[in-house]
């Protein structure tokens, strides 16, 4: 991992299109400001990977599991 | 038409234009981009189907046949994806499973459509 250093107001980029700036440190907290075209869909990572863990947990259902939910719902 | 294998239903053949494309793919999914959505039997709950993976298949529905009152506002990166220009265009729909005879929806993981255009992207709400 590169590891770099930043004062509040400093910025990195990544690649040509992405800027990440840190606008300001309180405690324990940083707020990052985050410049980058449309396409790039930006998450915080704790729900992205909560939901990334339901997709898994539901790409694999069987048509009896299809059955079941829908007697669940009548 | 295309053809495609899928391990629950065997063999299917589609029209092009209801093939679905994930440019982003699904969360965990980031290669399967093609799929396309199936009735099955006579309930409003579909398949979506991975084209390029016959393993890859979820349980859907709209979110408004669980929670009446279900709405979301798309912001601008989002409306960019999915080239929406009409509201009309707009679908959603919920990644349903099975858990110990329950059923649950991610609900916060919507995936949303343009009908019109068949572009697929999964939001992540907060």
């Amino acid at each position: 991992m590169l590891v770099l250093t930043r004062k509040s107001g400093e910025a990195i980029n990544v690649g040509d299109e992405v800027t990440v700036t840190v606008l300001e440190i309180r405690g324990n907290q940083v707020r990052l400001g985050i410049q980058a075209p449309l396409n790039i869909i930006i998450h915080r990572r704790e729900l992205y990977e909560k939901i990334r863990a339901e997709n898994l947990m539901s790409s694999g259902l069987s048509v009896d599991d299809f059955k079941k939910i829908r007697e669940r719902l009548k | 038409m295309i053809q495609f294998e899928t391990s629950r239903f065997g063999k299917l053949e589609v029209a092009e234009d209801k093939v679905i494309q994930f440019p982003a793919g699904l969360l965990g999914f980031p290669r399967v981009k093609r799929y396309v959505l199936l009735d099955y039997e006579d309930t409003p709950i579909k398949w979506l189907q991975a084209i390029d993976d016959p393993d890859v298949a979820f349980i859907v529905m709209e979110p408004r046949m669980l929670v009446q009152d279900y709405t979301i506002s798309l912001d601008a990166t989002t409306r960019q994806a999915l080239l929406l220009d009409a509201e009309e265009d707009l679908a959603i729909l919920a990644i349903v499973r099975v858990e110990k005879g329950q059923v649950l929806a991610n609900l916060k993981g919507p995936l949303l459509f343009n009908s019109r255009l068949k572009i697929g992207i999964q939001a992540v709400l907060e």
